[in-house]
């Protein structure tokens, strides 16, 4: 049976291109054509600032961060960024260890990520 | 049920290990009779036993008092006494006491000699699972490793990397297999209380096989992840989660092995 994961979308207030991500379960090989899906429309509509919330995603593999890596090159690549907040501390062993840790940005709370937004 | 009867055997599945069983009621008139059970184990140096309470009607006060004493002495000695079959009253009754914080509690007696060769010889229990080349049963596989892990005393840090490693593994090796394969991938797990040992057996595709032969001779530490690099790199980061990993290539199946020592 694929992983259970989840996604939930807000609006992000005062940042007409920019949309809240809660990712909600575990991404891994099962299920990441589904969330590339749902993030790449996302960036094809224009929100092109987006702002991941992991403080309910319990567990990615590596095949989770490699579309993370592509969604954080891609909204780059479209003026935008990807970033990620409230990473559980096993997630984020996996995110240090693989050494992706440069290749994101990372933030402690969605309130840094959100002010960190252009 | 009335007068106490006690029954001293050794265990046929663990001959070192005392079974002591219960029958009747464990009251104040029976406490010379337990004592005096505890030090003929004693003498006769026994020290690790199993107590059955299948038979036990009622507990007084008193009677699980000798039966602490009785621990205390075993445990100077070396060894330990858990109590095993409980009704649900008796293990009510040694909760509200605060027993169950001094004593292990088994539902059976073969548990309890499981729990015993776990912790002193250090034997380690096999579980093997075998399923379709699909990516669709990995998960259940890695939850599994995972609630398994916790349920023998491994951290939550080391079952979430014992997770990781359980899912990289196996997703490489269906990801690795022939298109068509139909032969089923085999997931052993072999568990102590030192080590988890993480067996992979699946068929080979000769192609693929000289990738990942090409991918692991040059996986570094840590593992160089591009933005381009949209998979990641699965078997690296076992490399680095693990304490060891070896992978057996062949054209009858490719074999691959790691191991993960419990954090202490």
């Amino acid at each position: 049976m694929d992983s259970q994961i989840k996604l939930e979308f807000e609006d992000v207030k005062d940042h007409r291109d920019a949309k809240l991500v809660r990712f909600i379960g575990d991404l891994d090989a099962t299920n990441v054509e589904t969330v590339l899906e749902k993030v790449f429309a996302l960036l094809c509509d224009g929100y092109v600032n987006i702002i991941a919330d992991f403080g309910k995603l319990r567990y990615v593999n590596s095949t989770g961060l490699g579309i993370l890596l592509h969604f954080s090159k891609s909204a780059q690549e479209k003026g935008g960024s990807f970033k990620i907040a409230n990473v559980n501390e096993n997630v984020y062993e996996i995110i240090e260890i693989i050494g992706a840790m440069s290749l994101l940005q990372i933030y402690d709370n969605l309130e840094e990520a959100m002010a960190a937004l252009k | 049920m009335g007068q106490l009867r006690i029954e001293v055997t050794q265990s046929e599945a663990a001959p070192e290990i005392t079974v002591l069983r219960f029958e009747g009621d464990l009251d104040n008139a029976s406490i010379r009779n337990i004592g005096s059970s505890f030090q003929l184990i004693i003498e006769k140096n026994s020290t690790y036993v199993v107590a059955d309470m299948s038979g036990v009607s009622m507990l007084s006060s008193a009677a699980l008092g000798e039966i602490m004493g009785g621990r205390k002495a075993l445990v100077e000695h070396g060894g330990d006494l858990v109590l095993a079959c409980l009704s649900l009253p008796i293990k009510t009754k040694l909760t509200l006491l605060g027993a169950n914080r001094i004593f292990r509690l088994h539902s059976d007696i073969r548990s309890a000699i499981n729990a015993y060769k776990w912790e002193f010889e250090g034997k380690s229990e096999v579980f093997t699972l075998s399923m379709p080349p699909a990516l669709r049963f990995v998960p259940s596989a890695r939850q599994f490793a995972s609630r398994l892990a916790g349920l023998k005393g491994y951290s939550r840090r080391d079952a979430f990397r014992i997770e990781t490693i359980v899912d990289e593994i196996c997703n490489n090796a269906i990801e690795h297999a022939p298109a068509d394969s139909k032969r089923n991938v085999a997931l052993t797990l072999s568990i102590d209380r030192r080590k988890v040992e993480i067996n992979v057996i699946n068929a080979s595709d000769p192609v693929k096989l000289e990738t990942l032969r090409r991918m692991l001779s040059g996986a570094k530490e840590p593992p160089q992840p591009t933005i381009e690099d949209r998979r990641g790199r699965g078997l690296a980061l076992v490399k680095l989660l693990s304490n060891g990993l070896d992978i057996d290539f062949s054209e009858q199946g490719t074999r691959v092995h790691a191991t993960k020592l419990k954090e202490e």
